[in-house]
């Protein structure tokens, strides 16, 4: 296992939320880039992600950090007037659109890191066992997890026979009108909902709920895992500093200013 | 459930939904929140290269399909009828997009989703989870607008940019048809079924439905 996958995964799940909760908080361009080239360095050289699946991850992040970039210099006319190619646009827009365009990729980064070193089931154990997850919510969402990976199916499944009674069918094509998906969507959570009541029962019967339990594969929460936590919150109350002294950091004040 | 029935023996039947969820609650909401998320997840991704395609006007649209998010939230308050089942049952689907299926919000999903649950479901707890009428719904719906209008504004810069005021107004109406009116329906069309049968919504008095819908 990687450093990053060993580490425990309700401290680790606890210090990506405080630094993407965090990251709200700065508007300037700066202190996101740092913390995005640092989080994608812990990625590639900690977690051991391949370059291609890492530069994979990045697209859905560059899609919507662009958007966010293009609305801002395009609603906020103000300030400077910097040239860019053949327009003109303000420079508070531009600063602020890649603030938010940063800090999309730098809280996505955190994102991918989370997943793609974090075994679903273990946060689960996780959770239930460090963050006092009560065993019933650590069962349902474990039991919920396995129906979701048998949604794909189940939805060919309802779409198949809902073709086979369409009279209007054509051989060899599945109807694909709205009416249709939604047809469908309606018939998967009406079986989703009468599953959720065989687990209920399933779970029931195995006693959960009726008092303390075991658990099979516990995962261990060390000192080690603490200490990266301080550590890593320390890098970034770093970069914060760095900023302060270096004159580039700004608040939310500046969204309004 | 596990904790002991300190006031089972004596109290009327009636109280009994003032308790916590039951295992069978529990796994209702676990999975309406999965399958949501799973809806959610897939929407984001067929979302994605439209929001290219549409440059600068995306970020706009975005307010178009607001309530469609927070849908979940008043379905599983409307079918369990306790507090806290709609803001489990958003930050449930939030959890499954984030850790499960790899969303491009990221963790900030979870705050999201929290946010959103908790303005979905204010009406609500103000009416005490006692009334289910198209007012109530209608009013979550606003109530969930407001609230992410503000955690968005901040979030992703709206605040200060031209066309805040518009945003607000195309977010109102999106999340009062999209997730108040949309969750009573689906609700409505779900107990139908009698998949519900077994829940707050499906053992309600239907007599006492209609009232609450006349009454408004």
């Amino acid at each position: 296992m990687t450093p990053l996958e060993r580490w425990n995964p309700t401290v680790k799940l606890a210090v990506v939320l405080v630094l993407s909760t965090a990251a709200l908080l700065v508007t300037d361009p700066v202190t996101p880039a740092l913390c995005y080239v640092l989080t994608l360095g812990a990625l590639l050289v900690l977690g051991r992600v391949p370059v291609r699946t890492a530069a994979l991850a990045h697209v859905p992040f560059l899609v919507f950090g662009t958007s966010l970039l293009v609305v801002n210099v395009v609603t906020r006319p103000g300030g400077e007037q910097v040239p860019l190619g053949p327009f003109t646009v303000g420079a508070d827009g531009l600063a602020l659109g890649l603030c938010l365009a940063l800090r999309t990729l730098f809280v996505g980064m955190l994102s991918v890191t989370l997943v793609l070193t974090t075994e679903p089931v273990r946060l689960m154990t996780s959770l239930h066992q460090h963050a006092r997850l009560p065993a019933s919510w650590t069962f349902a969402v474990l039991a919920a997890h396995r129906l979701l990976t048998e949604l794909p199916e189940v939805w060919h499944t309802v779409r198949c026979a809902q073709a086979v009674r369409d009279p209007r069918r054509r051989r060899g094509h599945l109807p694909r009108s709205p009416r249709a998906l939604a047809t469908a969507a309606f018939a998967l959570l009406v079986g989703a909902i009468r599953r959720a009541e065989r687990i209920a029962v399933a779970l029931e019967s195995r006693g959960l709920g009726s008092g303390p339990r075991t658990t099979a594969r516990p995962v261990p929460l060390a000192r080690g895992d603490v200490v990266a936590a301080v550590v890593v919150l320390a890098l970034a109350g770093a970069v914060v500093v760095a900023g302060a002294y270096g004159g580039w950091l700004t608040g939310i004040g500046r969204l309004t200013a | 459930m596990s904790q002991p029935d300190t006031c089972a023996p004596t109290a009327p039947p009636t109280s009994r939904r003032r308790r916590g969820l039951t295992l069978h609650e529990t796994v209702l909401i676990a999975v309406l929140g999965v399958v949501f998320g799973f809806v959610y997840w897939a929407f984001v991704q067929l979302w994605a290269p439209l929001q290219l395609a549409m440059g600068p006007l995306a970020d706009l649209a975005s307010n178009v399909l607001a309530g469609a998010w927070i849908v979940v939230g008043p379905l599983a308050t409307y079918i369990v009828r306790k507090p806290g089942a709609g803001i489990l049952a958003e930050t449930l689907a939030a959890l499954v997009e984030v850790v499960f299926l790899a969303s491009p919000v990221g963790p900030m999903l979870l705050l999201v989703g929290l946010v959103q649950g908790a303005g979905a479901e204010l009406p609500f707890a103000l009416a005490r989870y006692r009334r289910y009428g198209w007012w109530v719904f209608v009013a979550s719906g606003v109530s969930a607008a407001v609230v992410t209008f503000g955690f968005n504004a901040v979030r992703y810069g709206w605040l200060g940019q031209d066309y805040a005021g518009l945003r607000l107004a195309v977010q109102v109406v999106s999340c009062v048809v999209l997730c108040g009116i949309a969750a009573r329906l689906l609700g409505d069309a779900l107990a139908r079924t009698g998949a519900l049968d077994a829940f707050a919504v499906g053992t309600a008095d239907p007599s006492s439905t209609r009232r609450t819908v006349r009454r408004g």
